[in-house]
């Protein structure tokens, strides 16, 4: 019988903490079982230690998904142990979320909302707003993705086995259709804005040091994406730069 | 020169929520270049410096993805390392010198994520066998060992990065002149920018997505170009 009152706040604070403990090994694994932990306590209350103890072992094992979205299926498999599902089917539908919930996170939060966000705030502060920028990414951010956890968690523990069919709700597939074009067109707004707030305190002999070491990494980045990245291109240019500095003297 | 030992603890604290904040503790972007820059640049008394590194940082972050077990270097802390030598050497136009800091605190950072969690394979086998019984006090004391194993780690990379700063400062106030500040800033402004921009490039692939970016590039232009 699932409780009449489960736990979701107490979920949900932990699950800000999923990945606590994140370790090669099994991952996501602990933050799971420690989230999932309060929507097991009604198996122990209704009497059977049993059942409680086999559960938040089971909580423990291997999982990985995106933090924000790990909610769904904390709420999805701690529905299933109420269900008296089989054990084999609970650690089969943790491990078939894994992937999709991962995927859609990425593209959703990583690389949709995140930069978005981000982007945004650095053209605002370029254009002069200064803390109203980190203030409004902060708000803007932290409502989206507080607002996801809680969806997640409550989906997966409405659904249950039939998790798969929340991932479909309109509204998420709305946020990803629209969230990939936001992030372009942020960052492709802010780039020119930004540019022109770094060069604006420049002579003209610095301005042509920053385009130059900005279309010389840029092409290095481009042409050798395995070999470079963005931190071997900062240190390599902050060395030369300063090499470069001593050398004119 | 340094600010006082006030200051210097108020940014040790604030780098280690940062570090914090990047995995362990609600991943509530307090860890992003942007945020740890203007708090930081708020401790020392110098928001624009803050800001300025934000930026610089922020854009260095459009390069790292942080699916899975990715490794990548670590720009929170990092930007208040950097924040702390750019002001303590002379503000907006020494954010070269900060970026320097800055990249190398953000590589160590990195390094001891790794780390972290390899700690962490070691602390969930050795409590394997009374986890898999379902225990959960251990489970809790596992979890929150993990965390405070990420707190000290941060606390730890943010010093360093602070000690770096100070080391920084001390070796460059004589031996660089304007000219030579003006130019490591323009150099690290070029290298964010094509990293940022590449970044972007990479999370965008060939989709119909170019079409935005081409937009808002062009939009920002204007805009740049009229103010």
């Amino acid at each position: 019988m699932t409780p009449s009152r489960p736990q979701f706040g107490l979920t949900l604070l932990r699950l800000l903490t999923v990945q606590g403990s994140w370790n090669y090994d099994r991952m996501l694994g602990i933050g799971f079982g420690v989230s999932e932990e309060p929507l097991l306590r009604g198996l122990a209350e209704n009497g059977d230690q049993g059942a409680y103890r086999a559960a938040v072992a089971r909580g423990t094992l291997f999982f990985n998904s995106h933090p924000y979205l790990a909610g769904m299926a904390v709420g999805a498999a701690a529905r299933l142990e109420y269900d008296r599902a089989a054990p084999q089917q609970i650690e089969r539908l943790r491990a078939a979320l894994c992937g999709p919930l991962g995927s859609l996170g990425d593209r959703l939060v990583w690389a949709g909302m995140l930069p978005f966000a981000a982007a945004a705030a650095m053209s605002a502060i370029a254009l002069g707003a200064g803390w109203k920028a980190i203030g409004a990414f902060l708000l803007f951010y932290n409502a989206g993705q507080l607002a996801l956890r809680w969806w997640a968690l409550r989906a997966g523990w409405r659904h249950g086995a039939a998790v798969g069919s929340a991932l479909r709700n309109p509204t998420i597939q709305r946020a990803l259709a629209l969230s990939s074009p936001a992030m372009g067109l942020a960052a492709g707004f802010a780039l020119p804005v930004v540019i022109r707030s770094f060069v604006l305190p420049f002579p003209g002999w610095a301005r042509v040091v920053f385009a130059a070491t900005a279309v010389l990494a840029l092409a290095g980045l481009r042409l050798a994406p395995n070999r470079l990245s963005g931190l071997r291109v900062g240190l390599a240019v902050v060395a030369l730069a300063l090499l470069g500095g001593w050398l004119w003297r | 020169m340094f600010g006082s030992i006030e200051v210097q603890l108020a940014l040790l604290f604030w780098g280690t929520l940062v570090g914090l904040d990047l995995v362990s503790v609600g991943q509530t972007m307090i860890s992003r270049p942007l945020v740890a820059g203007a708090v930081a640049g708020a401790i020392v008394g110098d928001l624009p410096t803050g800001l300025q590194l934000g930026i610089v940082f922020e854009l260095f972050q459009f390069d790292v993805l942080p699916v899975g077990a990715a490794r990548y270097p670590e720009y929170g802390p990092a930007t208040v390392a950097a924040v702390s030598a750019a002001h303590f050497s002379g503000g907006a136009l020494a954010t070269g010198i900060g970026a320097g800091v800055g990249l190398l605190t953000g590589l160590l950072g990195g390094v001891s994520l790794d780390l972290l969690r390899q700690l962490n394979v070691r602390a969930v086998a050795r409590a394997a066998p009374l986890l898999d019984a379902g225990e959960t006090d251990v489970l809790i004391r596992v979890h929150v060992g993990g965390i405070l194993r990420d707190a000290a780690r941060a606390a730890l990379v943010t010093a360093v990065g602070l000690i770096l700063a100070r080391i920084a400062r001390t070796v460059f106030r004589s031996a660089l002149t304007t000219q030579h500040v003006t130019l490591m800033a323009a150099a690290v402004a070029g290298a964010a920018v094509a990293v940022g921009a590449a970044g972007v490039l990479r999370l965008m692939g060939r989709t119909p997505t170019l079409k935005w970016f081409a937009l808002g590039l062009m939009g920002g232009s204007v805009v740049a170009w009229t103010l």
